[in-house]
């Protein structure tokens, strides 16, 4: 399961999500001014009374939403539109906290700044100069056909994700312990390769994918996870079965949100970026799959699918930086040889009797690839 | 006692995320205690100068003789890059790191930027330099065939041997490369080996790394001398900033390195010597201070009245023994017992926890002196190690030596330059 937010972006418009606060105000110097034009901030306080952006007319050109909440529990999100379009948004900013959203509006006009549970829940927002057109500068023809691919992929993944755990559910239901035990792996494999588009959809992904520390309360526990306790640890298929129903119910509700779903390239390439985080903290510790011992066929998964992204990218990557383009090349396949050290025929062997320092060896691996693959998304975007 | 199980506690394991931010932590409890201990020191010492920023380029690197900060973070790299044009690049992008760090500002790239991880990751903001200083060494396993170094390898320069008093944890010692960060805040020592740890991803991997909290040397002349977690004095005869001639004789490799980029540079001993403190705590006064030497609270030799009177070694008690022990520390090590061999010192306190089979303490010195040649330290610990009185509450756990080249000249320059173009 992935425990961070992922903020999801809708329609056209280039568009650069950041959670981190900005640094300001601080005595350290920062490094030589950006030759990119420094952005116009927009500060948006969430009351009860509504989102009213400061200044509420900007120029055209790079803009910096900065939203904070200094108490009103009814309104903890925000969002940009254009028409009817959400250009950027904002959630999950509940009393106390703060965060923002930068994008480029070149197109001179009327916006709306739109705030559910406020009293006055859409102000005007005005971007003056500029092209005066609506919609926003072409995309990179290549960046097009990288969101397409990133959707035709998760959709092929989905549907053998649904298939694949249909073979376990009903191995589960029908108490076959051997076959479910045998199915299990080989179903979570098409989940982790697209996690993080999972785990975009609310509670889809915790009622998938939850350990038992994410729960409140052991009795509310669903998914991949509680199965896994019951075969390998409780070693009973018992009362199984209505977590088998869930689990196929969940996939027909992730199949329905997948199909329609639409892709920003920030997207593809932080996502792959968050497929290797969980590998260096939760698969290369074994805390994942911790009564099956198969991490490492979710490892594999969580890599295929950051190399998926970044295969997608690779076009536009290699136009701007061929050197990171060649260097994330190397180090994917490090990664791939040295998982593949670990295989036996078609499967993985039990991730327990993997020794520390090889343990160690693959988590070096994955770092290695994580930290340059973290710069994609400033090139590709 | 088995140090090497004490590990999964404490000690310089494998550093993980998760395991450096374990460290911050306990480095933020230990500030407190830590800064009570030497507050008297701290407010003499580096009240004008905590803001200060120390000077990177030079003919010698920094943090050897600037005056001891109060906080270390050090850290030992193997390099996985297996092509030496990408350990140079490496090196070249840890120097501007190193020297922007030292200054105060953040590391070099683009920190602003919503759309992507910014260069410096960010909790060095707002503090001052700290007299920042970041020295590296190269460890002897670099100059093995990987990179061509090994017509590069200075003749006193190999692995040190085994020497008596210690058991070493292999996941404490050796390291291809090493970085020691000294400040006066241990935030800002940390964010340097943090910050290089990750520019480094790819080339290097941590092999292991040691908080520091309370300096146990001085090296300045105005600095008071600190006291050692066994509650002493530690490093009254240490070698001074101001002594150029005991530099050049002693810390300084000349011309004899065989290796011009060794000229100027010095060779970096570090030991994590665990000690008992438990025991040592249950231990009279009058047999800790034989132990050392001194007075345990004006520091003063047994046979003087101040901390600076120089010992006398051949001074007897009216019962015929000798004053100072033949076995105290203060004698086994001093140049006078050494053929006038010195070092300068530039240890820090450390703690790592409790050890787990034992629920003591698992603290003690991290020794870290510099030398012109290896054999120097390796003189004094084999004479230490068989004979010191101070064995009883004390284990050498941790082992390594490194090579430190010459200083960076200016921004043409980067670190080891000389060696791989020279």
């Amino acid at each position: 399961m992935l425990p961070t937010v992922v903020i999801k972006l809708r329609g056209g418009a280039v568009l650069l999500v950041s959670t981190a606060f900005l640094i300001a105000g601080c005595s350290r110097p920062g490094p030589p001014a950006q030759p990119a034009p420094p952005a116009t901030a927009v500060s948006i306080a969430l009351s009860d009374a509504g989102c009213e952006p400061q200044p509420a007319s900007v120029p055209a050109g790079p803009v910096t939403f900065r939203i904070t909440n200094s108490g009103s529990r009814f309104v903890t999100e925000v969002e940009l539109l254009r028409e009817s379009r959400i250009l950027g948004e904002k959630e999950g900013v509940t009393p106390g906290l703060s965060g923002s959203f930068s994008l480029r509006l070149d197109d001179g006009g009327a916006y709306r700044i739109h705030c559910a549970g406020g009293a006055v829940n859409s102000w005007p927002f005005t971007v003056t100069g500029g092209s005066g057109q609506p919609g926003t500068a072409p995309e990179n023809a290549s960046l097009v056909a990288a969101t397409k691919g990133y959707h035709d992929y998760v959709v092929a993944e989905v549907d053998q994700l649904a298939t694949a755990i249909k073979q376990f559910t009903d191995a589960v239901r029908a108490g076959d312990m051997n076959k479910a035990k045998q199915t299990f792996p080989l179903a979570r494999v098409h989940y982790e390769s697209i996690e993080p588009v999972a785990a975009s959809f609310g509670d889809l992904d915790p009622s998938i994918d939850a350990r038992i520390d994410d729960v409140d309360n052991p009795a509310d526990w669903t998914g991949f996870h509680r199965i896994e306790k019951a075969m390998w640890q409780d070693k009973t298929l018992d009362g199984m079965s209505p977590m088998a129903d869930k689990l196929d119910a969940d996939m027909i509700t992730l199949k329905s949100k997948v199909a329609g779903e639409t892709y920003q390239t920030a997207q593809l390439a932080n996502g792959a970026v968050e497929l290797l985080n969980e590998v260096s903290t939760k698969k290369v510790t074994g805390e994942e799959d911790r009564y099956s011992h198969t991490d490492l066929w979710d490892f594999a998964a969580n890599v295929d699918g950051a190399r998926k992204c970044f295969e997608l990218l690779k076009p536009a990557l290699a136009a701007k930086d061929p050197d990171l383009a060649r260097r994330l090349e190397g180090r994917f396949t490090d990664v791939a040889d040295k998982l593949s050290t670990h295989r036996q025929g078609d499967a993985y062997v039990d991730y327990s009797t993997v020794p520390e320092d090889q343990r160690r060896g693959l988590a070096d691996a994955v770092n290695a690839l994580a930290e340059p693959l973290s710069r994609v998304a400033g090139l590709v975007v | 006692m088995e140090p090497t199980s004490a590990r999964p506690i404490g000690g310089c394991g494998a550093v993980s995320r998760r395991r450096l931010l374990g460290g911050v932590a306990g480095l933020g409890f230990l500030g407190a205690s830590g800064t009570g201990l030497t507050s008297c020191a701290r407010a003499t010492d580096t009240a004008g100068t905590a803001q200060q920023a120390m000077a990177f380029y030079g003919s010698h690197q920094a943090g050897i003789t600037t005056d001891v900060q109060d906080r270390l973070a050090f850290a030992a790299f193997d390099v996985t890059a297996t092509r030496r044009e990408d350990l140079v690049d490496m090196l070249k992008t840890w120097t501007a790191a190193a020297e922007a760090m030292s200054r105060g500002v953040m590391v070099p790239g683009d920190s602003h930027a919503g759309a992507v991880p910014p260069a410096d990751t960010g909790e060095a903001v707002g503090l001052s330099p700290a007299r920042l200083t970041v020295t590296i060494g190269f460890g002897p396993a670099l100059f093995d065939g990987r990179f061509g170094l090994a017509p590069r390898r200075p003749a006193a320069f190999a692995a040190l041997p085994a020497l008596p008093g210690e058991t070493l944890d292999p996941a404490c010692c050796g390291g291809d490369i090493a970085v020691q960060a000294c400040a006066d805040d241990p935030q800002v020592a940390f964010h340097a080996v943090r910050n290089l740890a990750r520019l480094g991803r790819g080339a290097v991997v941590t092999r292991w790394t040691q908080l520091g909290f309370g300096r146990t040397s001085v090296t300045g002349t105005r600095q008071e001398t600190p006291r050692n977690l066994m509650g002493f004095k530690d490093g009254t005869r240490n070698i001074r900033s101001d002594d150029s001639a005991a530099l050049t004789k002693y810390v300084w490799v000349g011309a004899e390195a065989g290796q011009d980029w060794m000229r100027g540079g010095s060779y970096l001993v570090a030991r994590r010597i665990r000690m008992f403190i438990e025991t040592w705590d249950r231990d009279v006064l009058s047999d800790q201070e034989a132990v050392f030497g001194r007075a345990k609270y004006t520091g003063a030799p047994l046979t003087g009245k101040g901390e600076f009177d120089n010992p006398d070694f051949a001074d007897r008690t009216a019962d015929g023994e000798l004053a100072i022990p033949d076995n105290a520390h203060i004698r086994l090590a001093a140049f006078e017992a050494n053929d006038g061999v010195r070092i300068l010192r530039r240890g820090y306190s450390f703690t790592d926890g409790i050890d787990a089979r034992t629920g003591t303490l698992d603290a003690g010195l991290f020794f870290i002196s510099f030398q012109r040649d290896p054999a120097q330290f390796v003189t004094l610990q084999r004479k230490l190690g068989k004979h010191d009185a101070l064995n009883e509450y004390i284990r050498h756990v941790g082992s390594a030596l490194f090579a430190c080249p010459q200083g960076v000249a200016d921004a043409s320059g980067y670190w080891g330059r000389a060696l791989f173009e020279g």
